[in-house]
């Protein structure tokens, strides 16, 4: 009897192979576009498209800010499997303020062949304000996940953008058997390239938990405070001094060309990374446009 | 290479040149102070993911383009090299340290020689429009003397070293046998990290030592310290 059989009835069906969708074919190639602008109202999702695998049922107006909105990325699947190429844009307009995460962590399926990428390109107009906080990426066993996020800021815009990578279901014992992790963060002014950062994992080839690496560490997380307009040693000397005595292991030091700060954590569990870094965010936030930040409430 | 080309290169090799290595720890002191380094091993441990992953696919990878362009005199290609090192150098620490020690490289040079790409060069980082990283100035310095691209990569890591087990001495009861024990132990690593940074592109650096960049945040902050980074 085929081992994943769940009847006899069932043995021969359990035999046939799946012929896999290619990649490019429907259900492998979302896209999301989000468009937000100022209006009378407040910011307003002016534009959204979603194709499978992302989901979105409209914007929750529960930020602190109440001329902010909110979109929660939804997904009716199990995560990011082989072959699968996401692209995401998100447009801030002028004076405009969004914040946009996703509803569950993104689990990055075990693969035997090909591999997954998403493409993300955020950009914020003049005086306008983007949180890209999505929750953590899981690497499952054998995983290849290349991730590419570009934030493009106009004059006076800011964004805080946030990374957290979980290297494998750690309640199940599993921990850096993925194959390949690459993750850029890559950040433009008007103009010009203000910062560029790079996690890349191989564990099968080089340690990770390597000293000055992760060390005896396991999740990470760097969340990106941009703000080219403010002090950022100051700004940068404050966030630290929220993180320094978190539950992660955490540090900010000032981006270079000015760009604003970077906040990096380390820990043993997705939940006291996130809980550093959203006190970062939080505190960040409240510099910048005068509220906390969300919750977390994801409804 | 030619005897004034190999003698240049131990000159730029030597810790008696005079460009501050011995006021920076990248780090290192933080590690110490956290007790993470206690003993000749974790040294050469962390001095390896320094290496590997630090020098190797960032500060290597601008050198051998600042290398190739002073050959060529392409003064734009190695301010572009020195821009976007500092643009993937994340702790603040590191790029001020990195300039620091460029800007003396470089005057002491410009001081020396009287060479047109290495004044050119000059000219632009003090108008501010390059920022004189230490391994961009050592990757133009060592092209006008002749000195192989190899040669100056393996010239870099065993700067790097030297300065770090100079740190090391004076924060760790380090020996100088176990000093020497780790530099010549080092040897394999440099080689590879030297031999892998000639497939990075300038547009493609990855430094990653995310604990790192962690220490030396908090170093920045350390009430008491004797490095500047």
């Amino acid at each position: 009897m085929a081992a994943d059989a769940p009847h006899p009835a069932f043995e021969g069906y359990a035999t046939e192979a799946v012929p896999q969708a290619a990649v490019g074919s429907p259900g492998k190639d979302g896209v999301l576009e989000l468009t937000f602008e100022r209006t009378a109202e407040g910011t307003t999702l002016v534009h959204d498209y979603a194709t499978v695998p992302f989901h979105i049922s409209g914007t929750l107006g529960h930020d602190p800010l109440p001329e902010a909105d909110t979109v929660f990325i939804q997904s009716p699947t199990g995560g990011v499997a082989q072959g699968d190429r996401h692209d995401v844009s998100i447009t801030v307009g002028d004076e405009a303020v969004a914040h946009v995460s996703t509803q569950s962590s993104t689990k990055v399926q075990t693969m035997t062949c090909n591999y997954a990428a998403a493409d993300t390109s955020l950009s914020v107009g003049a005086d306008g304000h983007l949180d890209y906080v999505p929750e953590p990426t899981i690497l499952h066993a054998d995983s290849r996940y290349l991730q590419e996020l570009t934030v493009d800021l106009a004059p006076g815009a800011t964004a805080v953008v946030s990374d957290v990578v979980v290297p494998g279901r750690l309640a199940r014992g599993e921990r850096f058997e993925f194959e390949r992790y690459l993750s850029r963060v890559r950040a433009t002014g008007p103009d010009r390239l203000l910062f560029e950062d790079a996690t890349h994992l191989t564990p099968a080839d080089e340690d990770p938990t390597a000293p000055g690496v992760l060390g005896d560490f396991t999740v990470y997380g760097t969340t990106f405070v941009l703000a080219p307009d403010h002090d950022e040693t100051e700004l940068s000397d404050a966030l630290h001094a929220v993180v320094a005595d978190g539950e992660a292991r955490a540090g900010a030091t000032a981006l270079p060309n000015g760009a604003g700060v970077a906040v990096r954590a380390l820990g043993d569990r997705a939940e006291t990374v996130q809980a550093t870094l959203h006190a970062a965010w939080d505190h960040a936030r409240t510099e910048l446009l005068d509220v906390p930040a969300p919750s977390g409430r994801k409804y | 290479m030619s005897d004034a080309a190999t003698l240049e290169s131990f000159r730029l090799a030597d810790s008696f040149l005079p460009v501050g290595t011995y006021t920076v720890s990248y780090g290192l002191e933080q590690f110490i102070q956290d007790d993470r380094v206690e003993d000749a091993a974790d040294l050469e441990a962390l001095l390896s993911t320094y290496l590997r992953r630090q020098v190797g696919p960032a500060e290597l990878v601008a050198l051998r383009a600042a290398h190739a362009a002073a050959t060529d005199g392409d003064i734009d290609a190695i301010c572009r090299a020195d821009r976007r090192l500092s643009a993937v150098t994340l702790a603040a620490e590191f790029r001020e340290s990195a300039q620091q020690s460029g800007s003396r490289l470089l005057s002491l040079q410009t001081e020396l020689r009287d060479e047109t790409v290495l004044n050119r060069y000059a000219g632009r980082v003090d108008a501010d429009e390059a920022p004189g990283n230490y391994a961009v100035v050592l990757g133009v310095v060592t092209a006008l003397a002749d000195v192989a691209v190899r040669e100056a990569c393996l010239l870099c890591c065993h700067g790097f070293v030297t300065g770090l087990l100079g740190a090391a001495q004076r924060l760790l009861s380090l020996g100088h046998t176990d000093a020497q024990r780790i530099l010549d132990e080092l040897q394999p690593v440099m080689t590879a990290v030297v031999e892998e940074s000639s497939d990075g592109a300038v547009d493609a650096m990855t430094p990653f030592a995310p604990l790192v960049d962690v220490l030396a945040a908090e170093h920045e902050r350390a009430e008491r310290r004797l490095f500047a980074s």
